[in-house]
């Protein structure tokens, strides 16, 4: 009693006093235990990402001091035909892979719902993908199926219809490249499964007994419930799409090629930085695309009070 | 992977883990004893076979010198700049280093190389007009271990099969072209004449040489106009889309081979020391090699190029040990007969006439004494950002092959690009 006493009165009339109470200790010992992480990421992230802001003002060759130049090599950016072409090759990535990938995760994710029989061992195999998918040793198999008289190329042939290989033809190296990442639909697909789970039989009960079909249940109720979970995935494999580079690099033996074709953003600011040596405009270019998936992000979030709906919510 | 924030990282990491290993790289002794060796680090590109011939010939001196020993590591090309430049950023580079000419003045305008006139490397065997290619300002910065000169590869077995003549050298470009089109059209789709070869910056440079013009002036400006380029472009554009060249998207597919090498085309012009490479990717039994085409005979603008250079790290700490591992790789005869001409034909006389010298290598070494009478000067290192330029010139090149840009285009992308690089370096 007098010690509830006491400790409500310090809260009350000397409120700082609480920092030094047992709650001040837990707060140090979590900080501390925070410590190796922290430090490496204010050593490892926080401070290279400012000084590369630093340095996207400046002239900077990696040999020499860096000179400041202002907003010079975000204004010149406009005028490099091949920042344009990157910014192209980067954005149709996005914008027709990321859904794509989001509707094969979605469409697996249903069957996989339904199945009764084998679940683990399917979600296990379709999960697979997506473990090695960003790994060297599959951008080189890629790259070997849809070359030349590739299992690609040839299958295609079969039905009679010949586009020769892929890798070499700056049309068809899109598509290859977004088939390489609908093929990683794992990820988002394991937590699309987790979010049907969530959805309460009885609805769909209800919904049967009132005569409801199954295109109706999953417009009416699936995807609103589910809604959640899609803006999550959309919104991590948005900017992941953003974010394509290794793969892009080994297809095109880190040119970009053919044709400029495949020269996704990250390909060029590493060729800009590590082979051109203008670490200043490389640093620009990182942080445009900081300031542009910021936006999209943003955008994302405003527009997601319209479609998403939360439990509880009474919209 | 890199991402945007891995990118980061990797500089970051790259940067403190090179200081870390500077810092451990201080020793009191700056010189080595045998119970007490001295490490140098000392990096190179090329293939496997090229690592296996380089590792003999660490082995053999670390069994003359055993007061220094010698840590070994290599990449691919595209992979070593790379390397390069961020290890130079930390402050890190190896001690001792394989260069090559198009990023000598990169690093050595920027203090990066160890300046070899004040150490002692033996250069009584080397010619004369070949030495200031590894030269920047007066000062000595790399030592060429071989030479090697621009030449057209043929392989005589394709020839007789498809009946076509072989070429004797001595051709004009009308000639050349036509020669490409016999093979295209003769061996009924099974070959490509070559590939496009006004891709290849250095036959541009050397047609460049034929007529007397300089590709960059003594300022470190372009010295050929914008009408220069578009008639050197505009020699194959009746060749684009025939058999006579191969099509981009076949030559894409077939990388890191060339056409010539994965046995699409029955010719390639490029350096003279890609005679071992190309004899294992292909399996041909000989290929051949020739001058490349002149339009006036007289003048065919070639020369020696030092196909590498030997360098060392302006801050490396063991200077003099270092000078006597650039000494032995170029001078020993025995690492010449380890390496035969896979560098390129020996430079140091006294390491070339160590080595003896059989069938391709022989070969090899026979073109360059056919040519003699034709060789110039070599060209000074070119421009500081001619690697940039360089790799512009035959990606513009390939998107012309493409279709994506008409000469024009190509020409004034190709010239935006070198005034950019050239003003960033100025």
């Amino acid at each position: 009693m007098t010690q509830t006493l006491t400790r409500r009165r310090g809260a009350t009339s000397v409120p700082l006093a609480r920092r030094t109470g047992p709650r001040g200790a837990d707060v140090r010992a979590g900080y501390t235990f925070l410590l190796p992480w922290l430090l490496g990421f204010i050593v490892l992230t926080v401070g290279p990402m400012l000084s590369s802001l630093y340095l996207s003002f400046t002239n900077y060759n990696l040999f020499e001091a860096p000179k400041w130049i202002g907003f010079d090599n975000y204004v010149n950016l406009f005028s490099d035909d091949r920042f344009l072409q990157s910014v192209q090759v980067t954005l149709s990535y996005v914008v027709f892979g990321t859904p794509l990938k989001l509707a094969a995760a979605l469409a697996v994710a249903l069957l996989l719902n339904n199945a009764t029989r084998g679940q683990g061992f399917y979600r296990s195999a379709f999960y697979a993908p997506s473990l090695i998918g960003a790994s060297v040793s599959i951008a080189i198999v890629w790259k070997a199926m849809f070359g030349d008289n590739g299992p690609v190329d040839q299958g295609l042939s079969f039905f009679g219809i010949n586009l020769g290989g892929w890798v070499g033809n700056p049309n068809m190296t899109m598509p290859m490249m977004i088939l390489l990442t609908v093929w990683q639909f794992g990820a988002p697909m394991v937590i699309f499964l987790a979010g049907l789970k969530q959805i309460p039989t009885e609805l769909y009960e209800a919904a049967s007994m009132d005569g409801a079909g199954r295109v109706r249940k999953f417009v009416n109720i699936t995807f609103p419930m589910l809604s959640p979970v899609v803006f999550f995935n959309l919104l991590l494999e948005t900017i992941h799409a953003f974010q394509i580079f290794a793969s892009a690099y080994i297809i095109s033996n880190g040119e970009g090629g053919p044709a400029g074709s495949t020269l996704f953003y990250t390909l060029y600011l590493y060729l800009r930085g590590f082979s051109d040596f203008r670490m200043g405009y490389a640093s620009a270019m990182a942080w445009l695309l900081v300031i542009v998936v910021g936006i999209i992000t943003l955008l994302f979030f405003r527009t997601s009070k319209s479609w998403v709906h939360y439990s509880g919510d009474s919209r | 992977m890199i991402s945007r924030r891995n990118f980061l990282t990797t500089v970051a990491v790259g940067t403190v883990s090179a200081a870390a290993l500077a810092a451990c790289g201080q020793s009191p002794s700056q010189q080595g004893s045998a119970q007490n060796p001295v490490t140098l680090n000392y990096t190179w590109w090329g293939n496997d076979d090229r690592a296996e011939r380089t590792r003999k010939a660490i082995d053999l001196f670390q069994s003359k010198n055993p007061d220094i020993k010698i840590n070994g590591n290599f990449t691919d090309f595209a992979g070593y700049w790379q390397k390069r430049a961020t290890e130079a950023a930390g402050g890190g580079l190896p001690d001792v280093m394989q260069w090559d000419l198009s990023y000598l003045r990169d690093y050595a305008q920027r203090n990066q190389l160890l300046d070899l006139g004040t150490v002692k490397i033996n250069l009584d065997g080397f010619d004369k007009t070949l030495l200031p290619s590894g030269q920047v300002r007066g000062k000595t910065y790399g030592i060429p271990t071989s030479t090697n000169a621009f030449a057209v590869y043929y392989d005589p077995a394709k020839l007789k099969e498809i009946g076509v003549a072989e070429p004797t050298g001595k051709w004009s470009y009308a000639e050349y072209k036509k020669w490409l089109g016999d093979v295209g059209a003769k061996s009924g789709g099974k070959y490509f004449g070559g590939a496009d070869f006004t891709g290849v910056w250095w036959q541009f440079n050397i047609w460049l040489r034929q007529k007397n013009i300089q590709a960059f002036t003594d300022e470190g400006k372009l010295g050929f106009s914008k009408d220069n380029l578009k008639e050197w472009w505009s020699l194959a554009s009746d060749l684009r889309g025939t058999p006579a060249i191969i099509p981009p998207d076949r030559a894409t597919q077939l990388k890191p081979k060339s056409a010539f090498g994965a046995n699409a085309a029955a010719s390639e012009s490029t350096w003279d020391n890609f005679m071992a490479a190309y004899l294992k990717d292909s399996g041909a039994k000989e290929l051949k090699l020739v001058p490349v085409p002149s339009d006036d005979q007289g003048n065919l603008g070639l020369f020696l190029k030092p196909s590498m250079l030997m360098v060392a790290s302006a801050k490396t700490k063991y200077k003099e040990a270092a000078a006597r591992f650039i000494d032995f790789m170029v001078n020993d005869p025995e690492v010449g007969n380890i390496f035969k001409t896979s560098r390129g034909v020996p430079a140091s006389k006294t390491q070339r006439e160590g080595t003896t010298f059989e069938g391709a290598d022989k070969a090899v070494v026979d073109y360059e004494k056919s040519i003699e009478k034709y060789l110039k000067d070599a060209p000074q290192p070119p421009i500081v950002g001619f690697g940039t330029l360089e790799a512009a010139f035959l990606r513009t090149s390939e998107d012309l092959n493409y279709g994506k840009l008409t000469i024009d285009g190509a020409v004034d992308q190709w010239f935006k690009e070198a005034e950019d690089v050239i003003k960033q370096n100025a």
